[in-house]
């Protein structure tokens, strides 16, 4: 396997845009060709080698080319960009839309990223150590294609509206999540594990949302159906038990919320309901 | 002394178009038919104005402070251009052209106020109206975090609650519902008045929509409000001939945002299957509503908007001001015709202290005492014409009324000489 | 400035050029006889030269445009290309940025396009968009149909003062020709309600929709206005609604003089047989059969094109229904005592029934219209299509085995059902020219437009295709290359476009008509309508007016009409 290393030359101040940092771009070229691809610092276009110090030598295909991140680029934004095979590893925290459009390969990042992770994926893995930001695995607005298939997972927390749009794939937050997780949801499942500040679901036509920490409430356009005692999550069990709420109604929705009961004692009043 | 009638008053979104300014001396003495707000500022105008154009603070030539502003705009990496809710369409549309020339991020202060109006609409669509369609047909009024009688005094006697139209002639044949988190002056005026738990708009909207759905609502109280309560009133929002939703910052800005507008969008069009419903944002500044219209004619994307390489690229939340500015990622600023410092979090204006800040404004404000270069400009709707587009997008042209003081140009003029300038410099 | 067009294969159908090889010498922005020596000269050796298209009706401009843009972010993304030393940036796609409008219709020899639909009370946006438009020349028409002014005086049977209103209207905004948009149906949309027919009653006006249509196309004439009543009928987007649109033809025959009385917009979209989308078929033989059998109609298609689209009109209602059909998302914003506007994003579909159906009925009517004269091209866009597919469409017309290809390729009920398969007939160039640029400017009367005899404005065409030498039925594929990208677009003398792309940019000229109104008779309407506009609006009637200094570039027609 080919390791290119890239370190910033100096501390950013601007946006910097670097969608051509992928396994895909690096793949079989020197570093000298490495250096000349383009890159947006604000308004100037320039070039990775002005940018970045880059050492190493890259793989003959995606699929074995692993770039690796050093230093601090929380202004660096959309790195892996419609990258198919190979991998990233950021040692720091990362900018906005890292891995958009993402069909395949792995992303892991030490530190925090920044909004619109795996903006639109279509296939792979980002796994963030630290927290993210708002809108993982969303598409733009007005847009409704969110993210598709693969698997993001999220160690810290995670801000609002988590797998908006979503159409496949699997979301894991193993922290807190903010509001509106699986809002617009068609597919796929998103699991927090943690707390979650609400609005589960809102506007969900399909797909799973399991929250194992406290939920402040269930949407009023959720209507409940039984207490299950798990829930599946890529073939692994999670055990429960939970309240399972179907929704959401206002959008003739048929989207599963589980939600644990254990940490949520304050929706028991809807037990009323099981007879 | 000259009067001069169904002049458009420039002070807030209502952009009331029958008030009659009596002239004498080039000196506005009296204004009839305003509100309040209208009354004092068309009189007082002139206090606190900036009468000369200054770099770091030395008073200087016009000439000199547009040179150092083209030089810190031709020279910035990631600026950022902000504001124009207050200044006219032609302004605004010279302002465009600036940011693509130059590669910077343009944004106006919809960003702050009902840019999650735009988003929500982005997502669901809206049914809006001109505010007369209310004044003639509207026998059912929602009031929803927005308090008319302070913000827009004259609202609800010329278009809503009290006007006299058509088919409806006034208020008493109208039902007024106020939904706010206190009991504002509007909320006193209502027929119904609903205090909603604060952040649980979204919770409410949800519950109306399932109800006017005749979902059974499982919940026994929702947002602090009982579900039998909801569920009238469903009924009294299906039984309206014609209702209209007008909402405020505290829908727009309550937990949820843009998400709150999404589901009062959901709600109407789920009125109007079976009645005619429609919603219509109160917005603040006079020409917010412009600035919206001209950047979506001209960029596509009516706010937030960045050129950074060469063609229009949108995404609030990333390319708004408030958050460019926060996250520091710009390194100059163009201010027209607003006033940041007074309003965004401390972070934001922490760093725009750091950059070079280049503000156009007729008035002496928290943001031109830190700008590196001010350029005095002549007060729209009084000094200088243009066009304005209303809360509810009826285009109006605003009067000059006066001359402005010695030497002071409008923000178009001075914009058109910052153009000019730019476009000989950059090539 | 002086321009020499050699050796082009020139297509004027109405100075009854056709394919002639011919020169055309421009002078001052206009055609004329012969030029100096120092002319600047085009070789067009081998080439196809029209004059400047004109697009009789494309949403470009206005509160309703610009509610799509917003609305439609996800449009744009992908469809932008950075500034320029000659252009400002570009944005698309169905709902492109003013800018765009304008370069893009110039790379496609179009130089004369009138935005559809302005509501009165919004058309000082209208104009602001349009002095925004670069290189085209530009109108708008004015809807007028829901306009209670207009209803008040056509229900008390007050003509005059409705003429004097109407021709005052278009002083007072600047505006082209009279627009009616589902008469009646959209007032009541302000209650959320529709008319279905033509005699429905429109409360409280006591007015029928026949009265409002008939009563508009005698003003018409009252006005003697450049161009007839502009109309969507009613029904617009229903199965069975063919038989509305032929009524709502023959409900003015009698008012006809020999001469077009009426322009039925976009008929594709009112020209539906069956009487449920599972039924649906093809109205347009009836349609066809109707205007070959009665020469005061014109229309345009409103051509289907598959792919994104986004469809607006002013007809309130119809966007309604269509937002619960397709569940996207939906804007609609009325206006206050004259209308209605709706927005729905929309995708059309080659295997989706009704789609295919809709399809094929912009192109039966083409082929089965025979005066060329009288049916013009469109996809109103951005409805059914945007005006970006117009070299597509004119390569269905112009090859059967074009149009074959997509056949093969549409729904299978869609394409059993109708009679497309069965239609030999293939238009020519001349034909093309006609149904693009010589009838819309003979429809809108413009003299000096559409056309490249002396004296015409100097808005030419100059396609990279040799009409003798290329057999269109088969190198279809060669013509829609040749017309996405023309080889020159001049306009007003100017050469603007070169090998497709822009040259040179500046703004275009707004007209207007101007017509005269007896003094009195004026005097008379205003001080009623003022007290009405009290009533009825939230803005003065001064204000609602429109100063010609707030055209960029205005171009006012005066009009001596009959009153
Ligand atoms: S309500 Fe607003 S626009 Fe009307 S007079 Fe008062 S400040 Fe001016």
């Amino acid at each position: 396997m080919g390791e290119i290393t890239l370190k910033p030359k100096v501390t950013f101040k601007v946006p910097i845009i670097a969608e051509t940092i992928t396994p895909d771009n690096f793949a079989g070229k020197p570093i000298e060709e490495i250096e000349k691809l383009e890159m947006w610092e604000g308004n100037r276009k320039t070039t990775l080698g002005d940018l970045f110090e880059a050492a190493g030598s890259s793989g003959e295909a995606p699929a074995d080319t692993k770039i690796i991140i050093e230093g601090d680029v929380r202004k660096v934004r959309r790195i892996g960009y419609k990258m198919t095979d190979g991998q990233i590893l950021i040692k720091g925290s990362v900018g906005m839309y890292l891995g958009e459009k993402m069909e395949g390969g792995k992303i892991i990042v030490e530190g925090d990223a920044d909004s619109w992770v795996g903006a639109g994926m279509k296939g792979g893995q980002i796994e963030i150590k630290g927290n993210a930001g708002d809108y993982v695995g969303a598409p733009y607005r007005g847009d409704t294609k969110g993210m598709k298939k693969g698997t993001i997972i999220i160690h810290g927390n995670a801000g609002n509206e988590v797998g908006c749009w979503m159409r496949g794939g699997t979301i894991i937050v193993k922290g807190n999540a903010g509001l509106f997780p699986g809002i617009h949801m068609k597919k796929g499942t998103i699991l927090v594990e943690g707390d979650c500040a609400g609005r589960c679901g809102a506007m969900m036509k399909g797909g799973k949302i399991a929250i194992l920490g406290y939920v402040p409430s269930v949407l009023p356009s959720f209507t409940f159906e039984e207490i299950k005692k798990s829930f599946k999550v890529k073939g692994e069990k999670i055990k429960g038990p939970f309240y399972l709420f179907t929704g959401d109604l206002n959008e003739n929705g048929a989207g599963k919320l589980y939600v644990s009961t254990e940490k949520n004692k304050h929706l028991q009043f809807y037990e009323k309901y099981l007879e | 002394m000259k009067t001069v009638r169904n002049v458009v008053c420039p002070f807030c979104g209502s952009l009331c178009d029958d008030i009659e300014v009596d002239i004498e001396d080039n000196r506005v003495v009296k204004v009839r038919k305003g509100c309040a707000i209208s009354a004092t500022k068309f009189t007082k105008y002139n206090e606190e104005r900036i009468y000369k154009p200054r770099i770091d603070g030395r008073e200087v030539s016009l000439e000199e402070a547009i040179n150092e502003a083209v030089e810190i705009l031709a020279n910035a990496k990631y600026p950022a251009l902000y504001g124009w809710s207050c200044t006219s369409t032609e302004a605004i549309n010279i302002g465009i052209e600036i940011a693509e020339l130059v590669g910077g991020v343009m944004d106006n202060t919809a960003s702050v106020c009902h840019g999650p109006t735009i988003l929500g609409e982005q997502d669901a669509g809206i049914s809006t109206c001109t505010l007369g369609q209310v004044k003639n047909r509207a026998e059912l009024i929602i009031y929803w975090g927005c308090n008319p009688a302070h913000a827009h005094p004259r609202h609800m006697a010329r278009y809503s609650a009290a006007s006299r139209g058509r088919f409806v002639k006034g208020r008493k044949e109208r039902t007024v519902i106020v939904v706010d988190v206190r009991k504002t002056h509007t909320a006193k005026t209502a027929d119904i008045f609903i205090q909603i738990k604060p952040n649980s708009d979204f919770e409410l909207l949800t519950a109306l929509r399932w109800a006017v759905k005749n979902g059974e609502l499982e919940q026994e109280e929702i947002a602090g409000i009982p579900a039998e309560k909801i569920e009238e009133l469903a009924d009294m929002l299906i039984s309206c001939r014609f209702g209209a939703l007008f909402f405020g910052l505290g829908l727009t800005m309550s937990a949820g945002k843009a998400r709150n507008i999404e589901a009062a969008v959901n709600l109407v069009r789920e009125l109007n299957n079976y009645t005619k419903f429609v919603m219509v944002p109160m917005r603040g500044h006079f020409n917010v509503t412009g600035a919206n219209e001209v950047m979506a004619w001209a960029t596509g994307f009516p706010f937030a908007v960045d050129f950074s390489r060469g063609y229009p690229f949108y995404n609030p939340g990333d390319t708004t001001f408030v958050d460019v500015l926060t996250r520091g990622d710009c390194d100059a600023a163009l201010i027209v015709a607003s006033d940041p410092v007074s309003g965004f979090p401390a972070e934001a204006i922490r760093n725009l202290a750091k950059i070079p800040v280049i503000t156009l404004d007729p008035h002496e404000t928290l943001t031109t005492m830190i700008s590196k270069v001010v350029i005095p400009t002549a007060v729209v709707g009084i000094e200088a014409e243009g066009s304005a587009y209303r809360m509810d997008a009826v285009p109006l042209r605003l009067k000059k009324l006066v001359e402005p003081p010695p030497g002071i140009l409008s923000d178009e003029e001075v914009l058109k000489m910052i153009l000019k300038k730019l476009k000989e410099r950059v090539k | 400035m002086e321009l020499l067009i050699k050796n082009g294969y020139v297509y004027d159908p109405i100075n009854e050029i056709n394919g002639e090889k011919m020169d055309i010498a421009v002078k001052d922005g206009k055609i004329v006889e012969s030029v100096s020596s120092d002319a600047k000269v085009i070789d067009a050796t081998n080439m196809l030269v029209m004059p400047g298209g004109v697009d009789i009706h494309s949403h470009i401009a206005g509160s309703k445009v610009n509610s799509g843009r917003i609305l439609r972010p996800e449009d744009h993304y992908k469809d932008v290309k950075p500034r320029t030393a000659i252009t400002r940036a570009e944005v698309g796609h169905t709902v492109p940025s003013t800018y765009t409008i304008g370069y893009r219709y110039a790379r496609l020899g179009y130089t004369t396009v009138i935005e559809a639909a302005s509501p009165p009370l919004k058309t000082r946006h209208t104009h602001e968009e349009l002095n925004d438009i670069p290189l085209i020349d530009k109108s708008c028409y004015l809807v007028l149909d829901n306009n209670w002014i207009v209803l008040d005086y056509l229900s008390q049977g007050e003509i005059d003062k409705c003429a004097a209103f109407i021709g005052w209207i278009f002083k007072a905004l600047k505006g082209y020709a009279i627009k009616i948009v589902n008469p009646g149906g959209v007032e009541l949309w302000g209650w959320g309600k529709n008319v279905e027919s033509l005699d429905d009653q429109v409360p409280p006006f006591d007015i029928t929709p026949r009265e409002i249509i008939r009563g508009l196309c005698k003003i018409n004439k009252m006005l003697n206005l450049p161009h007839t009543i502009h109309l969507h009928t009613n029904n617009l987007g229903k199965p069975g609604n063919y038989r509305t649109t032929i009524e709502t033809m023959d409900t003015v025959s009698d008012l006809a003089d020999g001469k077009p009385n009426i322009h039925i917009t976009h008929v594709q979209f009112c020209g539906y047989g069956g009487d449920s989308w599972i039924t649906l078929r093809s109205g347009a033989p009836e349609i066809a059969k109707y205007v070959n059998n009665h020469n005061h109609v014109t229309i345009d298609l409103g051509q289907v094109v598959f792919g994104d689209a986004t469809t607006m009109t002013g007809d309130g209602p119809f966007q309604f229904i269509l937002q619960n059909l397709t569940g996207n998302k939906w804007k609609n914003a009325d206006v206050e005592a004259e209308g209605s506007a709706g927005i729905v994003p929309y995708k059309y579909k080659r295997k989706n029934f009704v789609n295919a159906v809709q399809w094929t009925i912009g192109l039966e009517l083409a082929l089965l219209i025979k005066d060329p004269w009288r049916v013009f091209l469109t996809t109103d866009h951005p409805n059914a299509g945007t005006f970006m597919k117009y070299p597509r469409v004119i390569t269905w017309l112009m090859s059967k085995v074009a149009r074959e290809k997509v056949l093969n390729k549409i729904n299978k009920r869609a394409k059993k059902r109708s009679t497309l398969p069965s239609i030999d007939r293939e238009y020519t160039f001349y034909e093309i020219a006609i149904i693009t640029r010589a009838a819309t400017a003979k429809a809108l009367n413009l003299a000096n437009k559409g056309h490249l005899g002396v004296g015409a404005d100097a808005d030419i065409a100059i396609y990279n295709i040799n009409p003798m030498e290329i057999d269109p039925s088969k190198e279809y594929k060669k013509v829609r290359r040749a017309l996405k990208r023309a080889a020159y677009t001049i306009k007003g003398g100017e050469i603007i476009v070169k090998d497709g792309e822009i040259v040179k940019s500046f703004i275009g000229e707004t007209f207007w008509v101007k017509p005269a109104i007896p003094e009195d008779l004026e005097k008379d309407m205003l001080r009623e309508v003022s007290e009405k506009f009290k009533e009825y609006y939230t803005v003065s009637l001064e204000n609602y007016i429109i100063g010609e200094n707030e055209l960029a570039s205005s171009k006012p027609i005066a009009v001596k009409t009959n009153l």
